[in-house]
């Protein structure tokens, strides 16, 4: 009886192990699909102007210095521009992996800002979210003298303000694309006739040309275009590029008047970001 | 009454020794892979807990699949360095081995430690090396324990590092692999 029952057990078992043993080794790796975040949808945390979905890591502080130089069209006499630049210094510190803290000053009507940007959903291969979604919201406040001292002026009318929803798409190993709504809000405008609100449709692309070096490329629905290069060297990355928007805070280039690309009101400039390791 | 218990009980455990002494495979889903650069400037270290590892007792062959995005570093620009700049992980997301065990004929004893040599096809970065592998394979508690420790040069498989950072990026990356085997 028991002798039967255990043949039995042992045809059984060595039934099932044969059928184990017929699979490739290498079956047993198909399975394997931990989702992970897609790394690297743009290279720096703005794509020229706009804020991309990237944020500094936790712990790490990220110092910019971002120059646009005169407009090409003022000619040889001013090195197409080269003799002029308006600067933009700021800090960008990760308080998580995923929220970001900025803090910038340009000298580009004098305007301090701070924001916040938070990466609320991040794009993930192997079964997890096929879109990234971050947020940002700043403020500016522009720092020139008032126009008029004479009268009685509020603080609140330096404040501009600007919410952005960035998503973002990794293709593939080389192309990213972004398509970012933004909501600006200015106190004061410089004519009646000049909204308050005003909502801005962008479009963002980096195309990887090498593993160190892309092209990217801005447009918003305020006509503001911009193309460059970014190039990376270690701790440092070089965004090159030409843009028609002078000023590099949300407001200037979302919400004010733009230069014109056929016109030539074209500025060449630069960002440079160096990652300082803050905390462990 | 007892009888037929007794019987059951031996059916059982035969079942059980049966079981134990025709697993032919032995499987982890969470080998942990750690890779370190050192220079004078600065080691770099990272840690990967997701690699797949499967050793055929019957053979000796073994295989090896690590995700390459699944390798964590202490600094967040690290990590995208190391993926978007050298090992470009959406390219190449997977490392792997495919090899076997040089004179497998028999499991280790429980408490044994093996000194083996493992050869095969290991690939990084798209690019396949053949080569040897000294590692030990221990049996304790049923569960196959594997260590190893070896080199890699990056140049060896197409990757290259620029001048800019050679100073921080050593010439050869020592790897250690250590997997807790259970019997599938």
């Amino acid at each position: 009886m028991i002798r039967q029952k255990l043949s039995a057990f042992a045809i059984a078992w060595f039934a099932t192990f044969g059928a184990v043993q017929a699979q490739d080794l290498m079956d047993f790796f198909d399975e394997d699909s931990t989702p992970q975040n897609v790394l690297a949808t743009f290279k720096s945390n703005r794509i020229v102007n706009v804020q991309s979905n990237e944020t500094t890591g936790a712990g790490e502080m990220n110092f910019v210095i971002a120059h646009r130089f005169g407009r090409l069209n003022e000619g040889a006499y001013a090195l197409w521009g080269l003799d002029n630049a308006t600067m933009r210094i700021a800090f960008e510190y990760g308080i998580t992996d995923r929220l970001m803290a900025t803090i910038g000053r340009n000298t580009f009507r004098k305007t301090y800002e701070s924001g916040l940007k938070f990466q609320l959903l991040q794009q993930q291969s192997g079964g997890g979210s096929p879109l990234g979604i971050t947020l940002y919201s700043v403020v500016m406040a522009d720092g020139m003298h008032w126009a008029e001292p004479d009268r009685v002026n509020y603080f609140t009318s330096r404040l501009s303000f600007a919410h952005q929803v960035i998503l973002t798409r990794k293709m593939n190993a080389d192309l990213s694309l972004a398509l970012i709504p933004s909501l600006v809000h200015r106190n004061i405008v410089d004519t009646p006739d000049d909204a308050h609100d005003i909502g801005v449709l962008g479009f963002g692309f980096r195309q990887k040309i090498s593993p160190r070096v892309s092209i990217n490329g801005e447009y918003h629905t305020s006509s503001s275009l911009s193309l460059g290069v970014d190039i990376e060297t270690g701790g440092h990355v070089f965004q090159l590029h030409l843009t028609n928007s002078q000023g590099m805070f949300e407001r200037a280039f979302l919400a004010d008047e733009q230069g014109r690309w056929q016109d030539g009101d074209i500025y060449f400039g630069f960002n440079m970001h160096r990652v300082f390791q803050l905390k462990h | 009454m007892i009888k037929h218990l007794l019987s059951i009980a031996l059916i059982g455990s035969a079942g059980f020794i049966c079981q134990s002494l025709t697993a032919q495979q032995f499987v982890t889903r969470a080998a942990e892979v750690h890779l370190l650069s050192t220079t004078p400037i600065e080691d770099i270290e990272g840690f990967n807990r997701q690699s797949s590892m499967i050793l055929d007792a019957s053979n000796g062959d073994i295989a090896v699949q690590v995700p390459i995005l699944g390798f964590h570093f202490e600094k967040a620009l690290l990590e995208e360095h190391f993926n978007e700049n050298y090992m470009e992980s959406e390219k190449f997301p997977k490392a792997t081995f495919r090899g076997s065990v040089a004179g497998w004929t028999v499991m280790p004893l429980e408490g044994e430690t093996m000194n083996v040599l493992v050869t095969g096809t290991f690939t990084v970065h798209g690019v396949e090396v053949t080569r040897d592998f000294e590692g030990q394979i221990r049996l304790e508690s049923g569960r196959l324990i594997v260590d190893c420790t070896f080199e890699v040069r990056p140049e060896d498989h197409g990757i290259e590092i620029p001048g800019v950072v050679r100073k921080q990026i050593a010439a050869i990356i020592t790897i250690d692999v250590s997997a807790q085997l259970s019997a599938r």
